[in-house]
């Protein structure tokens, strides 16, 4: 009398673990795991996002005075005097902080006591690209000596 | 008794396969990422409420629903949980903070991360929602390409903020990939590249075959791609094209042209610089490089087919950019004796100019090579299949699997899309015989700003709310005498006019009436000169007749305005806001010389201001200095934010500019 219902359970327990098992998020092509795909070709670390955007900014508006490296001497610097800032330079690069570096782009150099023959940038570009473009002046910087 | 073992020995296996799934899930490694995200979270928090918060965050399977984009389901945060958290910057992956983007932190819950990223939004674990599992669905875009994914919702060429990708898209437009490729929005791309017909009258069979050989080696100007024929091969399209019936009217206008007296070469080579020819052409390698080096056409071209397509190149080919310069029958004769005279390659091979006696059985054999090889796609021929296009949709690229691109004979490459994509680029014949696109010698650089372009294109427009196209308002271009001259000196070529022509020159027309001064624009269509010392030799001189000018002049003055730019801004305002004096202080003071000419000195960026007064209209000189970039996205000249005042007063300055007296001379810009 009490085997046969206890005998009809399994089917239904076996049912409910089923449907428990069902539970779990799916996942699409879950199971055959082949070889992994072959490694890339080593290549010279990618620049972050940040950098590459701040470089972008970079060469579109500040290398025509500043050149492709920083040194102060692109396309337009010999009209200007003084002569734009070396951004590569190791000392400038280490005695300026985030903070002046950042305010000097954003004011200008008339908005840090300096020439303002480097305009102000704060109200052109944002404040991420001013960010991403900080990001790649320190980038700049040359080994000392 | 049996049954009761067989109901112990089924309960306990029914326990074990109850316990299976728990536990499974128990052991995912999300959950041990999100419990060492807490610790991280708790251990970076400045506040004990702070803490708490990580402290008391449940471990569980984050999303982002978006039901209107694709339905996408992106579980990335799952694992990725501090990609909004500020706590989080320079944190190890996968807790690092999100770059910040144009669309984050902001957007998130609007683009979620597969829209942009790629991969599988659904998946929870690391190889399946990357794309690494080779069962995967399409993987993740390269961080090197990820500008791809701007490329889904902004369709015009070129994106602010995503310069890789706008590069790549201008390569394509340049390179004519959709001349043979159909991609959305660009059904209507017509190739530049000539019709071929008046070719045998143009140049001789030693030229075409080196031509069909390698065009890249002749001019590196070209944009015809090498199709790597062999020597039959390019016999056989010699000979087809050589076999194509010259138009009556070109032949009568070449052969003419070709009797005519020999023209005065000094006065030629005068009328070639002041011209401006490399404004587009090169001379050794110097000018703009958007039209044909020319420093050896004296002994590649015939003189008769010189002359007559300087004297109406769109009769022989319509789309070309080529504008139709005003030379009189004799100036256009100087000029071609010039080009004759100096342009001439002493080392050039004595079959260049020979002409091909055509067989009929090669010419037959190169008609159909001109078929197969797709040649049709760009040059116009009679009868090419007009509607399909030769090569398959790119449109779908990106969604395309690793395991279903066929690599051919190319095992060495990484069996990813970038991969596969990039040498298809860069040796589209090497995965299979038989292939038929041809090489371009992109640069490694070009190739993946390509890819990257290619990339971006999905099999399926994104829904409409996320599309984005900058406002530009559909070019007016009147029909008419003024149509007729904006096509002769094919403005557009270089000019934009509201969402029509090129981007050679950085100066609009859209808004050209409200900017200039009808007199100056009248004396500047007939001499003009180059406005920006930093470019060199541009804006060519057409020759315009007076009365031309005028007329152009008068059109762009009453038709392209933007009522935005007021006529007069001094209107209404005390007659101190339209003090000079004040201006030239704030002239000195806010550093425009840095980058603008006045006098005898100044920077090379900008236009000379020394005739601002002569050349810019007011209003003009306000709106742009309330702020530059709303005129031109990306152009230099910084905002400023200056007060009504300010503004008013430096335009006030800039107005009393009018130059030095004393005729200005023709290509005297530098």
């Amino acid at each position: 009398m009490t085997r046969a219902p206890r005998a009809e359970l399994i089917p239904a327990l076996l049912l409910i673990g089923g449907l428990a098992c069902a539970r779990t998020p799916a996942s699409p092509g879950q199971g055959v795991a082949g070889q992994a795909p072959a490694a890339a070709p080593a290549q010279a670390p990618v620049p972050s996002y940040e950098v590459r955007l701040g470089k972008a900014t970079y060469e579109h508006y500040c290398q025509t005075c500043h050149g492709e490296t920083g040194a102060g001497d692109g396309f337009n610097a010999y009209n200007l005097d003084p002569h734009p800032r070396d951004l590569s330079d190791p000392t400038f690069q280490k005695t300026k902080s985030d903070a002046d570096l950042l305010d000097a782009i954003r004011r200008g150099g008339a908005g840090v006591g300096l020439t303002p023959l480097m305009p102000p940038w704060g109200h052109t570009l944002s404040d991420r690209q001013i960010d991403d473009l900080l990001l790649y002046l320190r980038s700049l910087r040359r080994p000392p000596g | 008794m049996p049954l009761r073992r067989l109901f112990a020995v089924t309960s306990v296996l029914f326990l074990i396969v109850l316990a299976i799934s728990p536990a499974k899930n128990y052991l995912r490694p999300y959950r041990s990422l999100q419990s060492r995200y807490r610790r991280l979270g708790m251990a970076r928090a400045t506040s004990l409420k702070a803490a708490d918060q990580y402290a008391l965050r449940p471990v569980a399977i984050r999303q982002i629903w978006l039901r209107e984009f694709e339905n996408r389901v992106d579980r990335c945060t799952t694992c990725h949980l501090g990609a909004a958290d500020p706590l989080m910057k320079d944190a190890p992956e996968p807790f690092r903070l999100h770059p910040g983007t144009a669309h984050t932190p902001l957007d998130f819950e609007r683009f979620g991360c597969t829209a942009c990223h790629g991969g599988q939004g659904l998946a929870t674990s690391e190889e399946e929602a990357h794309g690494t599992a080779p069962e995967a669905g399409p993987p993740m875009t390269p961080a090197t390409s990820i500008e791809a994914g701007c490329g889904r919702c902004h369709a015009a060429e070129t994106v602010i903020e995503a310069p890789l990708l706008s590069r790549g898209r201008a390569l394509m437009s340049r390179a004519g990939c959709y001349a043979c490729h159909a991609v959305r929005g660009h059904e209507g791309f017509r190739s530049e590249a000539p019709p071929l017909p008046a070719l045998p009258l143009k140049t001789g069979g030693g030229w075409v075959r080196r031509w069909l050989a390698d065009p890249k080696a002749l001019d590196g100007n070209a944009t015809m791609p090498n199709f790597h024929l062999g020597p039959q091969e390019i016999e056989a399209i010699a000979h087809y094209l050589f076999s194509l019936p010259v138009p009556t009217d070109l032949r009568r206008a070449i052969e003419t042209a070709g009797q005519e007296p020999a023209g005065d070469v000094a006065n030629g080579k005068r009328l070639f610089s002041e011209s401006r020819c490399i404004s587009c052409h090169t001379v050794e390698g110097k000018g703009n490089g958007s039209a044909p080096e020319l420093s050896k056409i004296g002994s590649t071209d015939g003189r008769g087919w010189l002359l007559a397509f300087l004297r109406d190149p769109h009769a022989f080919n319509p789309r070309t950019r080529m504008p139709r310069f005003h030379f009189t029958e004799a100036e256009s004769r100087d000029v071609v004796a010039y080009l004759m005279d100096e342009f001439r390659d002493f080392d050039a091979p004595k079959d260049l100019l020979e002409p091909i006696r055509v067989k009929q059985t090669l010419a037959e054999a190169g008609q159909k090579l001109f078929r197969q090889s797709g040649c049709f796609a760009c040059h116009a021929s009679p009868g090419a299949p007009e509607a399909e296009k030769f090569g398959p949709d790119l449109d779908g690229v990106r969604d395309k699997k690793a395991a279903s691109l066929d690599f051919g004979r190319r095992n060495d490459l990484p069996r990813t899309l970038p991969a596969w994509l990039a040498a298809k680029l860069d040796a589209p014949r090497s995965f299979a015989q038989g292939l038929k696109m041809p090489s371009y010698e992109f640069g490694a650089e070009d190739a993946g700003a390509i890819v990257t372009a290619l990339l971006s294109l999905g099999a399926q427009p994104v829904p409409e709310a996320y599309r984005f196209a900058p406002a530009r308002p559909a070019a007016f271009l009147p029909a008419g005498r003024v149509g007729a001259l904006i096509d002769r000196y094919r403005c557009l070529s270089c000019h934009q006019i509201g969402d029509r022509g090129g981007d050679t020159s950085t100066a609009p027309l859209t808004y050209e009436g409200s900017k200039v001064r009808r007199d100056w624009l009248a004396d500047y269509l007939v001499i003009s000169y180059t406005l920006r010392p930093i470019l060199t030799d541009r804006m060519p001189v057409f020759r315009m007749p007076r009365e031309e000018a005028t007329l152009l002049a008068d059109a762009l003055e009453d038709f392209y305005v933007d009522p935005a730019i007021p006529d007069d801004p001094f209107a209404g305002r005390s007659s101190s806001d339209a003090d000079p004096l004040e201006g030239q202080r704030l002239y000195t003071t806010l550093g425009c010389r840095a980058c603008h000419i006045l006098g005898s000195s100044g920077g090379y960026y900008g236009p000379p201001l020394t005739e601002a007064g002569k050349r810019l209209r007011p209003g003009w000189i306000f709106a742009w200095l309330k702020g530059p970039q709303r005129w031109r996205a990306d152009v230099r000249c910084p905002n400023y934010a200056l007060t009504d005042t300010d503004a008013l007063r430096l335009t006030a300055y800039l107005e009393t500019l009018r130059g030095a007296p004393g005729p200005r001379t023709a290509g005297g810009a530098r």
